[in-house]
């Protein structure tokens, strides 16, 4: 296993993708040439059937491309076990869904424990503080033993961007984190999220809607499964202003 | 993932669905259940069984005069009823094998004190009998040599009989009626219950030598006697010395003939015999337990395909948080030994309540019915069910190991 200097925290070189039913091929993503680097808020943006989703579940470890390289924290990720990604994905990486994802009728608490039962690094003893501490990152510790179906959606997101906090990884997959939220609520999750950036993690956030996707520092769009721009804000910026004075 | 973590997910999923965890059970519950209740009960009624043949005596022997024995009913009824006789009792006195030959002839005929009644056996016997069968007098005193030697009117009445015709005052003393004889009270026994569903504590006995004479009789109904060594050798003995006093041809091979007109058995064989019995019945219930377990495995097998179908949201949320297949599969593995093993320690508590249940009512009719277990069918049963269910979980577990984390996610 090769493992370079100071590489990207993410870089995929030609990678495919394709689904395959009943020998029938449904390509969904074409040649994706990515770098991502440790620390950045990354929008990947897209309409719906684009690929983004595809896209973070393969950066995510949860599906393996058909084709092409995919290394992380400069190692090649190709020919993992099953195992070998199950122990990537509880130590390195994190997911936010839309839809929360968590266990009915069971506590904040427990919710947010779920991930140190499958993580090697904390003892059961330590469990306990590191939860609270997750839980106080989401400004949610009077509500730490209620159980899940008693919160509000906002608050049930917030439990599972704990829930994602709590193994203290190095990437945070968001996949349409505010698609069930109303705006204020879906704001609170936002800032939450930008918090964490600015606290030093790695964020990649999957959306179709460009205002959640404008709280990304660089905006990856995607259309039918190509990448179709890779902008920074900073060239954003550049870009609007040059429309202002033409 | 640690063990205990596995076990608390599956204790807190089996108390999320209450019912249908104990409805999954139930098969298990019954299972368990029957198999402690079947065995306990065995054990009672072989302890109620054993503890009279220890009250005999493992070196008791009894002989029994007809073609088969007591089994065959009242012996007057066989045609060899008459086949021992009083000859055969002073030679088997001379054998060495055995030791306190106490012949048996039962009276027949009324017995009363007044205008008391009582439906009761009436045993001419010896006082070797005393030996035969242990017992001492609570009043009064046992018949003696001295009153066989002079063929006394004296009768030993048990502790029912006594109260049956004397009620609460003493019968010492007293003169009781037997067919058209009088005879004098001199003592009572000491109770002992049942033996083999006879009430022993029913019954009255008169010397040998007095009930010859009253009967007029040259044979005897019964005789009980004890090895001095091995049971099995003087079996044979006495077997060897009747068939050439009755000039009965031996069998050829084997111990038993047809042409024998009386039968020997010891308390040995006896318990042999209940051994045999209780395997059998052992290979029984343990038959009956295995199709309930199975027909038990099923219904977890079910239900824990259902749970799979119904979680694969959580399996697919698992996974994506870390899980390994190997801990999926644990997680719905344990699951369903949890659930047996609670089956089965609820099955055996209900097992246990039951016997109690019936130990009460049966220790009113059974002198000695006990509350008894059988500890290692017990922990069979459990361990059974934990098997049933680490059997019949299996499947399912794979199942949801094998799900895929993403198709798992978006599973609706």
């Amino acid at each position: 296993m090769k493992k370079k200097e100071s590489a990207p925290l993410i870089e995929t070189r030609n990678l495919f993708k394709s689904y395959f039913n009943e020998a029938v091929e449904t390509p969904v993503l074409f040649d994706i040439n990515l770098r991502i680097n440790a620390g950045e808020f990354v929008a990947i943006m897209g309409p719906s059937g684009s690929g983004k989703s595809t896209l973070m579940h393969i950066l995510g470890f949860l599906d393996v491309p058909t084709k092409g390289h995919f290394d992380f924290k400069g190692e090649s990720t190709e020919e993992k076990t099953e195992d070998e990604l199950a122990r990537i994905r509880s130590s390195s990486v994190s997911f936010v869904f839309q839809s929360f994802n968590l266990l009915p009728r069971t506590s904040v608490i427990d919710n947010v424990t779920l991930p140190l039962l499958y993580h090697a690094g904390v003892r059961p003893a330590d469990r306990l503080a590191r939860v609270m501490k997750a839980i106080k990152a989401v400004g949610l510790t009077d509500r730490a033993t209620y159980l899940s179906n008693q919160l509000s959606g906002g608050q049930q997101q917030r439990v599972a961007i704990a829930r994602a906090l709590v193994t203290e990884p190095g990437v945070i997959f968001a996949d349409e984190p505010t698609g069930n939220l109303d705006s204020a609520a879906g704001k609170h999750v936002m800032e939450i999220l930008q918090n964490l950036h600015e606290e030093g993690h790695t964020i990649i956030l999957v959306t179709h809607e460009k205002t959640t996707a404008e709280h990304a520092a660089r905006i990856i769009r995607i259309m039918d499964g190509h990448i179709v721009s890779d902008d920074t804000t900073f060239e954003r910026r550049i870009a609007s202003q040059v429309k202002e004075l033409k | 993932m640690q063990l205990r973590d596995t076990v608390t997910i599956a204790l807190k999923a089996v108390r999320g669905n209450r019912a249908r965890s104990l409805l999954t059970m139930l098969g298990i519950i019954i299972g368990v259940g029957a198999v402690v209740l079947m065995t306990s009960v065995g054990e009672s009624m072989q302890s109620v069984i054993l503890g009279q043949i220890s009250a005999l005596g493992p070196k008791t022997v009894a002989i029994w005069p007809g073609k088969n024995g007591p089994e065959q009913g009242a012996a007057s009824l066989n045609p060899d009823f008459d086949s021992i006789t009083m000859s055969d009792i002073d030679a088997l006195r001379r054998l060495n094998t055995i030791a306190h030959v106490a012949p048996v002839i039962f009276l027949t005929g009324k017995v009363s004190y007044g205008t008391e009644e009582s439906d009761v056996t009436v045993s001419g016997t010896t006082p070797d009998s005393y030996i035969n069968q242990p017992i001492i007098a609570t009043e009064g005193r046992l018949h003696d040599e001295q009153d066989e030697l002079d063929g006394r009117q004296v009768a030993v009445l048990g502790p029912d009989t006594a109260r049956d015709l004397f009620g609460n005052s003493s019968p010492i003393g007293k003169r009781i009626d037997i067919g058209n004889q009088k005879y004098t009270v001199i003592g009572v026994l000491e109770s002992k219950g049942s033996q083999f569903f006879q009430n022993m504590d029913e019954r009255i006995i008169v010397p040998f030598e007095t009930a010859r004479v009253a009967s007029q009789r040259s044979y005897v109904d019964m005789v009980g006697t004890m090895a001095t060594g091995d049971p099995a050798d003087a079996i044979d003995d006495i077997q060897f010395l009747l068939r050439r006093r009755h000039h009965i041809i031996p069998p050829a091979t084997g111990l038993v003939t047809d042409n024998d007109d009386f039968l020997v058995r010891s308390a040995e064989q006896a318990q042999e015999i209940l051994g045999t019995v209780s395997t059998s019945l052992t290979a029984f219930i343990t038959m009956i337990a295995t199709i309930s377990l199975v027909v038990g495995g099923i219904g977890i097998m079910n239900i824990m395909l259902v749970a799979v179908t119904e979680r694969t949201r959580e399996i697919g949320l698992r996974k994506a948080l870390g899980a390994r297949r190997k801990d999926i599969l644990l997680q719905f593995l344990i699951e369903a030994v949890v659930l047996t093993i609670i089956g089965g320690i609820i099955g055996l508590l209900l097992g246990l309540g039951l016997n109690a249940i019936i130990v009460g009512i049966a220790s009113k009719f059974l002198e000695r019915y006990i509350f008894a277990v059988n500890t290692i069918a017990m922990i069979a049963a459990l361990l059974m069910a934990a098997g049933t269910g680490l059997v019949f979980g299996i499947y399912p577990a794979r199942k949801a190991a094998e799900l895929s984390p993403m198709e798992a996610l978006r599973y609706e």
